[in-house]
């Protein structure tokens, strides 16, 4: 194994076994990973933001195929960044004028379109659809979200949590009948969003986990399991610290 | 002076934003042409507003460490780190004998950039949002409880998902699957459209506010 | 302090060693138990299973990596799907510190079934904009992207993008999404006006958002989490990391159902205990 692979399993493994230590308590360990991990990814984008913008956004199409109208968003860029020099600060709005008035203007059509439109399209559907010979039908499958009975439950879930929302009015009558209805769709949807919320937050430790099961084979050297006793020992030789310098615990 | 400085960034807004609402509507090749330059323009100025935002945290951690406030070692290996990263990522490379420019691997063969991103940024990006595991079970056990009738609906929704989406719970109950497709295609689906509609309602609404010089915070700072 | 007030009050750490056994046992000793694939899950291998070779697809792997667990699985098994599909590969992220992990997935996979970068396949790399980069993009891709990523070539000569001017000539594009710009910068900006269809992949967080996307057909399947990244793992045949997952995902959703069960257990007991002691 190459020597590089080997000691960036041991690294891998030290950095995530001192993130891990913040379960028992904030420590420094935990602390100087935190940094780490701030400092790289900094450095990271900035290397990807040279490499992008300027190598292959700004100088080779201009050295290689004289564009030279892309000066015009450079000196916008350069715009922004007058924020920095107190006298001129002023000049940084002109640059934020117009990236805040392109992007305005470029999502007010698009969201109606995309949003607004298409979902309040698909919400009214036919309630009944006509079959052949005449007559009509109502489809009640539970499990084809197109089916006529779903298509009523939607109707139903969207209005009444529309009215939830959009009548801060007290709710009386009719209307606290809709608005119970609403929060009724609106607690199923959080329970269902809890529910993904909770998958999706153990598929990340899954995946640590299992890189750490993979470092802990010897031909890496058992990076999990030395670093692991030697983290422990550390967090105890803290915590031992942290005891005598405050006795009373606090 | 004041022209330029109140009046001009309020005109370019509302140009702007004019222009390109219209333009979406206007299929003509001068307006399309328009919109692939101005498209353009905003990819490299996202480069600059990267930038931006980089500075200040230079900035910031430069103050701590030249002021030696607590913890400010921590500042100087956030420091260093980043130094390092930008070193290797953009420096010459002996053993390739090329600059690196922030490839991660060069025919196949991973550079010291590429070591600092797969073992170092990667487990620790990872593990920060992994320990969010630990901290919703025990949010969980501490807080999830039916206090009232809704509360009660919530949890039994979540119960329902999180055995239907499992293997197991699909085996031992299974029901919870069917249930959960439901859930998410028609119950939850629902809510999430009206919450998709209120919010786009509200983007929009901003949005002409931006336009028409009603909203002007994001002119922000610097002196008049 | 009664028996029940003392459960609800246990050291959080007991809890955190119960997940990561949960977790670490079935990760060890796995058990391996059926799953069901679901229609938004088929939906997506079943419009790549439709192209015929030589069709263009795009797949933009938009996440970082707090979402590899999740995300990466689905990349793989998606790009194993349309590479042996002889499809052309169009690889790209939107997300910054994803470049390296989108390289990363798209040359292994690539190595791994003999496919030659710029002629089966070409990865974009990152370029910021979000928004920006769709609709420049649909426009033109050569102005998006005018060199491709390992080795700065430009965009023009790749034999793989051979006949591809702008986002039109597409034909599926798939985002694997950690946040918004993701499947819906891909569908406000791009499909929208550009016509093609759009699938997605997405972390658990933000799956259930999508489904109005879904059910409206602007998306139209979506591959949801590990889970989802399991079930086209099993429909392509390939035995991979997320499918070795279920079972921890299994044990630790069983755990957080208990813990709730129980929470709810003692304050019940709790809530008795005090309704009784105000009656005396």
């Amino acid at each position: 194994m190459p020597f590089e692979t080997l000691l960036g399993a041991w690294v891998a493994t030290g950095l995530t076994l001192f993130i891990l230590t913040f379960l028992y308590k904030d420590n420094p360990l935990f602390k100087l990973a935190e940094h780490l991990y701030v400092g790289v990814s900094v450095g990271y984008t900035v290397v990807k933001t040279y490499d992008t913008v300027l190598v292959r956004l700004i100088y080779m199409p201009i050295a290689e195929q004289g564009e030279w109208s892309l000066l015009i968003p450079i000196g916008i860029g350069i715009l922004m960044l007058a924020r920095y020099f107190p006298k001129v600060a002023w000049l940084s709005r002109i640059a934020f004028a117009f990236i805040v008035g392109v992007g305005s203007g470029l999502a007010i059509p698009r969201i109606i379109s995309s949003f607004i439109l298409k979902q309040v399209e698909d919400t009214v559907r036919p309630l009944f659809y006509a079959v052949e010979g005449g007559g009509v039908t109502f489809t009640v499958d539970l499990m084809d979200p197109a089916s006529n009975l779903n298509a009523v439950v939607l109707l139903i879930g969207v209005v009444s949590v529309l009215f939830y929302f959009f009548f801060s009015v007290e709710h009386t009558g009719p209307g606290r009948a809709v608005a119970r209805t609403g929060i009724l769709f609106l607690m199923i949807a959080f329970g269902a969003a809890f529910g993904y919320t909770v998958m999706a937050r153990m598929s990340l430790l899954i995946g640590r986990l299992r890189d750490l099961i993979v470092f802990a084979d010897p031909q890496y050297g058992r990076p999990s399991l030395w670093l692991l006793l030697t983290t422990i020992g550390l967090l105890i030789l803290w915590t031992t610290r942290q005891t005598e310098r405050s006795p009373d615990g606090s | 002076m004041n022209f330029l400085r109140r009046q001009l960034p309020l005109l370019i807004t509302f140009a702007m934003g004019v222009v390109f609402a219209c333009q979406y509507y206007v299929p003509h090749p001068v307006s399309e042409l328009l919109l692939t330059t101005v498209t353009k323009w905003l990819q490299i100025i996202g480069g600059f507003a990267l930038v931006l935002g980089i500075t200040s945290l230079f900035h910031l951690h430069a103050g701590k460490i030249r002021r030696k406030e607590p913890g400010w070692g921590y500042s100087g290996v956030l420091y260093a780190s980043m130094v390092g990263t930008i070193l290797v990522g953009l420096g010459y490379s002996f053993s390739f004998q090329q600059w690196i420019l922030g490839k991660e691997t060069i025919d196949g063969v991973r550079t010291m950039f590429g070591w600092i991103y797969t073992f170092m940024m990667v487990p620790l990006q990872g593990t920060m949002f992994a320990i969010l595991a630990f901290f919703i079970a025990s949010a969980a056990y501490r807080s999830f409880r039916a206090r009232s009738r809704e509360a009660a609906v919530l949890l039994v929704a979540a119960v329902i998902v999180m055995l239907g989406r499992v293997p197991l719970g699909e085996y031992l109950v299974p029901i919870s699957g069917d249930a959960t497709q439901w859930i998410m295609n028609v119950l939850n689906a629902s809510v999430r459209r009206a919450i998709l509609i209120g919010i786009s309602l509200g983007a929009i609404a901003l949005s002409i506010k931006i336009i028409f010089g009603i909203e002007r915070a994001y002119l922000g700072g610097g002196r008049e | 302090m009664t028996f029940a007030e003392r459960m609800l009050r246990i050291d959080r750490r007991i809890i955190f060693l119960l997940i990561g056994l949960c977790t670490l046992l079935p990760l060890l000793y796995p058990v391996g138990l059926a799953i069901k694939v679901s229609p938004e899950v088929r939906s997506v291998y079943d419009k790549i299973e439709s192209l015929p070779a030589g069709s263009v697809f795009l797949l933009s792997m938009d996440f970082d990596p707090a979402s590899k667990p999740e995300l990466y699985p689905q990349a793989i098994a998606l790009l194993h799907h349309a590479f042996r599909k002889n499809l052309r590969v169009i690889a790209m992220t939107l997300w910054l510190p994803g470049t390296g992990m989108a390289a990363e997935v798209i040359s292994q996979v690539a190595d791994g079934m003999g496919k030659v970068s710029g002629r089966d396949y070409v990865f974009l790399g990152w370029s910021p904009g979000g928004s920006s980069v769709v609709i420049n993009m649909g426009q033109d891709l050569y102005k998006a992207f005018p060199s491709e990523y390992f080795r700065h070539e430009p965009t023009k000569d790749l034999a793989v993008l051979k006949g591809v001017r702008n986002l039109r000539d597409v034909s599926y594009v798939v985002s694997l999404a950690a946040g918004t710009t993701g499947i819906e910068t891909w569908y406000v900006f791009g499909k929208d006006k550009y016509k093609f269809e759009l699938g997605g992949g997405c972390t658990g967080v933000i799956a259930p958002g999508l489904y109005p996307l879904l059910r409206s057909g602007q998306i139209n399947g979506l591959i949801g989490g590990l889970r989802g990244a399991a079930e086209y793992e099993v429909l392509t045949g390939l035995k991979g990391q997320a499918l070795a997952g279920m079972d921890a995902q299994s044990a630790t959703h069983f755990a957080i159902i208990v813990l709730v069960i129980l929470c709810n257990t003692f304050f019940l007991f709790i809530q008795r205990s005090r309704k009784q002691a105000d009656q005396r």
